[in-house]
């Protein structure tokens, strides 16, 4: 944490909240059979109401957890929320999260770099694919058009998070906009509306 | 139920479960994988563990492995096909190429399954608290833990009470995704609500995020489980120099995975 050496209590208590949103809005994506995975809005959520680090905490905390609780490929991944922590907090320092069209465009760019944080990831650990939607869309990629492994990967991996960045920004967007004042007020919040 | 690994320091099998990954990754081909993946699953089993391991793996490595074999399905080698079901084949460097992805990742999932099913995961935190862990991440880490069976609750809850309440959850991409904002956002506001209160809690008890945490019942350290702590990690920063002088040279010494 640099900008003091350790996190406020606030913004500590945010953290497992935020973890337990990540898993939540995941299940409850699951639950409404959309083409998205939604584990990110906890992580940008804090991203919007603490700053970058906070994110960072957050996304490895997401992953290692639920590395430790069910699924070990996950703690591969934990360099990607890392990527998505620094850039939702480099989005709400700039007021992305003021406006939903700026979320959606933040969203976009957030999405397209944690695809390319984690296709290398993919490859190298993976064979390029893994058992989810995204890997059959690989496969998919890779067969009926004959796309090398690397940007079939890629395209699939684009498609998911260009879909699902920008939807999770959109509801930290909103969700800034219904926060009690004095919350975002005692967080600082760098991404709340004022 | 989680085996006798629970009666170690976490601090133990993790080490070793890392030294696992890593030889399965950076070890020398071809044996190193399947040597790891061995190890990992025949630990397992004579800790009690084995079904849940074994699991583990197989719901990760058995479909990595299945959809890179029908990635190469469209696209046989001529007269090297050893599985031909109907107009295509499966040739034999693409069976070894999925099983030189699926091995390691079989290996990886394994070792690191002796800590999803045999070690409680607050006793590796209070383990690594004892170890120097600061205060604030041991509470983000026992908290985060104690929030995910909490947060699945929430979950069928909001969706449960949203349903009630006549929210349609059906229909198109777009009625979805509107149903999902109504249900994301009582759910966010009150979790950051909520830890509003956490924090007044954490204030009041005179927390002190930067502090060392005492332990109530210390976690036991045995002197053999140090000496076998400080020989695998001297054994996995062995594996990973080998593999990164084995780059170097441009050899690349015949890498157990990727």
């Amino acid at each position: 944490m640099p900008a003091s050496r350790h996190p406020p209590t606030l913004a500590l208590a945010l953290v497992p909240r935020a973890v337990a949103l990540n898993l939540a809005l995941g299940a409850i994506a699951g639950a409404l059979k959309l083409p998205v995975y939604l584990d990110s809005v906890g992580t940008i959520l804090v991203a919007a109401l603490v700053g970058p680090w906070a994110a960072v905490v957050t996304g490895i905390a997401s992953n290692t957890v639920l590395g430790l609780l069910s699924n070990p490929q996950l703690l591969a991944f934990i360099p990607v929320t890392i990527v998505i922590g620094l850039l939702a907090g480099a989005a709400a320092r700039v007021g992305a999260f003021r406006s939903l069209g700026a979320a959606a465009a933040a969203g976009v760019v957030i999405g397209v770099a944690a695809a390319l944080t984690s296709v290398p990831i993919l490859i190298a650990l993976f064979g390029g694919v893994t058992p989810s939607g995204t890997g059959i869309v690989t496969v998919a990629l890779r067969t009926v058009l004959g796309l090398s492994l690397e940007r079939a990967a890629e395209i699939a991996s684009l498609s998911t998070d260009v879909l699902d960045k920008p939807l999770s920004c959109v509801i930290v967007a909103l969700v800034l906009a219904r926060l009690p004042r004095h919350l975002a007020a005692r967080l600082q919040a760098p991404g709340a509306r004022t | 139920m989680r085996g006798s690994l629970d009666r170690w320091n976490p601090r133990t099998p993790l080490a070793a479960a890392l030294f696992l990954v890593a030889a399965s990754y950076a070890g020398p081909a071809p044996w190193s994988a399947p040597a790891a993946l061995a190890v990992a699953l025949g630990v397992a089993a004579a800790t009690g563990i084995g079904r849940r391991v074994a699991t583990l793996v197989l719901a990760v490595a058995v479909p990595t492995a299945v959809l890179l074999l029908v990635m190469h399905l469209h696209a046989p080698s001529p007269g090297a096909s050893i599985v031909r079901p109907g107009a295509v084949g499966l040739d034999r460097a693409a069976v070894l190429d999925a099983l030189g992805v699926a091995i390691p990742l079989a290996a990886a999932v394994g070792a690191l399954g002796w800590i999803v099913a045999g070690v409680a995961p607050r006793r590796l935190t209070r383990a690594l608290a004892e170890r120097g862990l600061p205060a604030w991440a041991a509470y983000v880490l026992v908290a985060s833990l104690e929030a995910v069976p909490e947060a699945r609750r929430r979950a069928r809850e909001v969706l449960d009470a949203q349903r009630c309440r006549g929210l349609g959850v059906g229909g198109g991409p777009l009625s979805r995704v509107r149903a999902l904002i109504s249900l994301a956002g009582p759910l966010v506001v009150s979790l950051v609500t909520e830890s509003e209160e956490r924090a007044l809690a954490l204030d009041a008890r005179g927390f002190e995020p930067g502090g060392r945490r005492t332990a109530l019942t210390p976690v036991p350290d045995r002197r053999g489980e140090r000496t076998a702590r400080a020989a695998l990690w001297l054994a996995t920063a062995l594996i990973l120099a080998w593999r990164l002088v084995a780059a170097w040279r441009g050899g690349g010494g015949g890498g157990g995975g990727a």
